[in-house]
């Protein structure tokens, strides 16, 4: 059986402007398994203003509409790369099916794309863009997922989806049609931070699993050295008297950072304010009270025994302090610094090269965080009016990725047939195919952009035996059967509907209603013997018994010789008594032997028989 | 319960040090590979490689420093800080030793089991594979004394010449493309070296493990000068010797005493310490060597789990307890309390970067520092 995997216009590609390094991608992945067709993700390219952000649909079909085309779209995860597209997807290439995500994921998926629409809209101007409604009419067509619960999307196709880790409501997804099976990863990381567990999945062995190559590839710095280079820039900057902004999104690394920066106080002693606005706690407060399964064992523990932002030393900010003086460090939404209050203490803060802003995570093009994090130092604000950016500009990025060690451990707990990599990356992986290869024994396919990968399955077909059968084959004795040493049985395959069911023929053919028909093969051989019948026979079963060794061969009272189930009469022929005849007779199952029989006994038979 | 404490209290014990670490470094960054590596080799400013030493199935990796480390100018906008694997490679033996042939694409192990040298080539074609491309036969299989650590030493030129070998007595200099030996160290001895380096275009120094010194020049077929230890009664009969490029040569005995001698005299005590040794003693990893980026420092390893910076200029000629200027005890506070005392096992400057080191402990940790020097 074969599996068609296109690999639709995913691209890696760092997009270095002036040192800031910040790599985008998109993932979009239409497989064909069974006969269904599933797309998985659907993002948008940051790094372009054009169309070459979208994903290119008309790779699927050429007359618009993806309805008939696809079974099902899946989304693992809400960052924009992997549903910053869906909008434009659904509403304008057209798809009415269903859309598959987490909970989580369905929650704040609208969101971010209302935000990322406003910014391309509103601020850049773009004219062919999805529009809030579309972002709702798409929203509708969502289905939510549940962990490790097993989802019917029809009679043939079902899907299930495991904890991925890297941000609330990740998921990896197990696809199932018939006796052939898919896993996508999406993005994941398999060591727990302060605030998402691990991912993790069973031994399904599913046909092929999916996954990024860029994990493969890295190793991560710990995430202690990451909060140490974080929390030293905050001290570097609060003992200088600076004050420190970060902008932030209400979720996951926010209470990480905050969780970071309340231990180290306490450490040190530090008496510097930090605040966290109200606006943030409580959209926080209220995810993590729906969510509460989606984090990890530790924030779980901590929220059941208080409010989630009672801090000792983190408290909540009003605007007015912004003009305070002395240090100060603040967290604020929104996180690329596109409106709202963490713009406005940005503005009051940029001017003094004490401060320090953190970004925390990727920002969109045309917002003042993407520019910022370009180098830009000069920024035209509204009004004309231009903004001198001396403060200090720090990008860190918190994000929970697996590495080479994680993907190898994620294969060992999968125990996938097939390992297909997605890159982006021209040059030829043959060292990290070879090391999963050699590790694993399986195949590793890493096809570059739009290109085509057929992954070849051997699919178990389970068979239903009958009791009878079994009984029949265990009393013939012998070593039991195992997989390495099959043992060759006989029976009936009967194919009803989708099930098989192997029985003995007898039970066959009562099941069918059918009679059986035994055919028996009759051979006359004449012989010249002056001996009587009976010692002519005689004679026979001693020339029998020493050519044939290892058959059963009797000379039974009732005056035949049997040669397993081989019949042998004598008769005397009428005109003359030396001529004898023979009369062999058989079934077909003995035709074989029977044959033998009737050509060795034509020879007649040797003298010195006794 | 008892283990429950003992990670909290492992855990306190590393946020201390992460603490500390924010004034005594100015970069820190802590990775695990999968596997412990030995050797530690630059093969361009950005790039180094590592490999394994499994006594099978081994893998060499080429890895990109991080960008973050890399960007002096705007580094805050940068947020890379992870080691991609650029290249990679397998190898049936355990990697003792892997020198980069300067200019070109080319490694050379050797897996201390034999003195033949395997020859590999690090990418090309576009593709992430190392590839074996040949070997260079070091002294035949005679029967040899089984020696502790008898491994080759292998200094590269520009010109794509190795020179190698595992002790004095077989040192000798290879042309990679046609195999074509073109030098041999002429001596009667057969110590095992400790060190090979050039200190010129073709002059070079072999150290050994008796302490003695070789200085030579592979073009001339004169014999090579010797220059014994400037030993005292009651000195060590083992040391690690180690020249700077600049022909300085410190040696370093298992117990702990150093001796530095300058470039005029090798065989000269300019200076003598006494380096601390943790109770255990020495590994048989590690070593000492010269920073090539600061007069007169060196880095020392292999004694235990730290690794230790000292300056030189200011060892008297008696000896004496010196401290260290700086300590670098990452791989040792990280290690998991109940796993086995971690040792590490390499060690090696940043060719450019005055004070960044790379260093690698049994564990698999591989360590990348930029000290702070306190007494500035």
């Amino acid at each position: 059986m074969i599996h068609k995997l296109t690999l639709q216009d995913h691209a890696t590609q760092p997009h270095t402007v002036r040192g800031a390094g910040q790599d985008v991608g998109r993932s979009c992945i239409l497989v064909s398994i069974g006969g269904k067709n599933i797309m998985l993700d659907c993002g948008m390219h940051m790094g372009y203003n054009d169309d070459r952000r979208f994903p290119d649909f008309s790779y699927i079909t050429q007359n618009g509409r993806l309805t008939e085309f696809l079974d099902c779209v899946i989304i693992s995860h809400f960052h924009l790369d992997h549903c910053g597209a869906l909008p434009f997807m659904s509403e304008m290439v057209g798809y009415d099916g269903p859309i598959y995500m987490t909970h989580p994921t369905k929650a704040i998926c609208p969101i971010l794309l209302e935000d990322f629409r406003k910014i391309t809209v509103d601020k850049k101007g773009e004219t062919n863009f999805f529009t809030s409604q579309m972002i709702k009419d798409c929203m509708k067509k969502v289905v939510p997922l549940n962990l490790h619960q097993t989802v019917q999307v029809d009679d043939e196709l079902e899907i299930k989806a495991y904890y991925a880790g890297h941000v609330l409501g990740a998921a990896m997804v197990h696809i199932k049609v018939g006796s052939e099976s898919v896993v996508y990863t999406g993005d994941y990381n398999m060591t727990p931070d302060r605030h998402l567990g691990a991912a993790w999945i069973d031994k399904c062995r599913p046909d092929l699993l999916i996954s990024e190559s860029t994990y493969a590839t890295t190793i991560r710095d710990s995430k202690r050295c990451r909060e140490r280079d974080f929390l030293k820039k905050v001290h570097e900057s609060i003992e200088r008297g600076g004050k420190v902004l970060i902008p932030v999104f209400a979720l996951g690394r926010a209470q990480e950072l905050c969780i970071l920066l309340e231990t180290f106080w306490e450490r040190m002693n530090l008496k510097a304010p930090i605040y966290f606005s109200t606006g943030l706690t409580e959209k926080a407060n209220h995810y993590y009270k729906l969510f509460i399964t989606w984090t990890n064992q530790k924030i779980r523990k901590t929220f059941v025994q208080r409010n989630m932002f009672e801090f000792k030393h983190i408290k909540a900010f009003d605007r007015s302090y912004a003009d305070n003086p002395g240090p100060m460090v603040v967290f604020a939404t929104p996180g690329m610094l596109h409106a709202g209050q963490s713009l406005q203490i940005f503005k009051k803060w940029a001017g003094n090269e004490k401060n320090m802003v953190i970004m925390p995570g990727y920002c969109v093009q045309g917002t003042i965080g993407h520019k910022i994090l370009n180098g830009q130092r000069k920024l035209e604000m509204e009004g004309r009016s231009t903004l001198d950016v001396k403060l200090q500009v720090e990008y860190m990025s918190f994000s929970a990725h697996a590495d080479a060690k994680g993907i190898m451990q994620l294969i060992r707990m999968a125990e996938p047939r097939n390992m297909l990599l997605v890159h982006g990356e021209a040059v030829k992986m043959e060292f990290l195919k070879g090391k999963i290869e050699q590790e694993f024994s399986i195949d590793c396919h890493m096809p570059a952009n739009g290109e085509t990968v057929a992954v070849t399955t051997n699919p178990s077909v389970p068979v239903d035996i009958s009791l009878n059968l079994l009984k029949r084959e265990m009393a013939l004795g012998g070593p039991l059967p195992d997989p390495k040493k099959p043992r060759t049985m006989h029976g009936t395959l009967i194919m009803k509907e989708n099930s098989l069911k192997l029985v003995s023929s007898e039970q066959a053919l009562k099941e069918l209603g059918l009679n059986e028909h035994q055919l028996r093969f009759t051979c006359r051989v004449q012989l010249q013997d002056p001996h009587s019948d009976s010692d002519t026979l005689h004679r026979i079963y001693t020339h029998l018994k020493s050519v044939l060794k290892g058959y059963t061969i009797q000379h039974l009272p009732d005056g035949t010789v049997m040669v397993e189930s081989i019949v042998i009469k004598v008769s005397s022929c009428a005109e003359d008594a030396n001529t004898k005849v023979l009369l062999l007779s058989w079934s077909y199952q003995d035709e074989d032997l029977g044959s033998f029989l009737s050509t060795l006994l034509k020879k007649g038979l040797p003298s010195g028989l006794c | 319960m008892r283990s429950e404490m003992e990670a909290t209290d492992f855990q306190d014990a590393l946020d201390d040090w992460f603490m500390e670490s924010m004034k005594t470094y100015k970069d820190l960054h802590v990775y695990q590979l999968e596997d412990p590596t030995q050797v530690l080799e630059w093969t361009s400013g950005k790039t180094v490689c590592v490999a394994g030493f499994h006594p099978s199935k081994n893998e060499i990796l080429q890895l990109h420093l991080p960008r973050k480390l890399l960007a002096d100018e705007n580094k805050g906008l940068c947020a890379e800080r992870d080691f991609k694997v650029v290249h990679g490679g397998f190898t049936d033996g355990p990697v003792r030793c892997l020198t980069h042939v300067p200019g070109t694409r080319c490694i050379v192990t050797n897996d201390g089991l034999t003195s033949d040298l395997q020859v590999w080539s690090v990418g090309g074609d576009d593709s992430d594979a190392i590839k074996l491309t040949g070997r260079v036969k070091g002294r035949s299989n005679r029967r040899r004394r089984s020696l502790p650590g008898a491994v080759c030493r292998v200094a590269a030129t520009r010109s794509s010449q190795v020179l190698h070998g595992a002790a004095s007595g077989d040192v000798r200099l290879t042309e990679l493309t046609s195999g074509q030996v073109l030098y041999t160290l002429e001596t009667d001895s057969d110590e095992p070296l400790s060190s090979l380096r050039f200190v010129g275009d073709a002059v070079f120094l072999a150290g050994c493990s008796n302490g003695n010194v070789y200085v030579a020049d592979t073009r001339t077929p004169a014999p090579p000068r010797l220059h014994p230890p400037p030993t005292s009664p009651g000195d060590p009969a083992l040391w690690q010797t180690e020249a700077s490029p600049g022909g300085a040569v410190v040696r370093l005995s298992a117990c702990g005493r150093a001796v530095m001698s300058d470039t005029r005299s090798p065989g000269g005590a300019a200076g003598r310490a006494r380096l601390e040794v943790p109770p255990g003693g020495r590994g048989q990893e590690g070593g000492v060597s010269w920073a090539p980026a600061l007069d007169s420092c060196i880095a020392v390893s292999g004694f235990g789990a730290a690794v230790r910076i000292y300056d030189t200029s200011a060892w008297p000629t008696e000896p004496r307890d010196v401290p260290p200027l700086f300590e670098h005890r990452g791989h040792a506070v990280s290690s998991q309390p109940a796993a086995a005392a971690v040792l590490v096992t390499a060690h090696v400057w940043h060719p450019e970067r005055p004070r960044t080191l790379l260093s690698a402990a049994s564990d698999g940790s591989v360590h990348l520092w930029d000290w702070i020097d306190g007494s500035q």
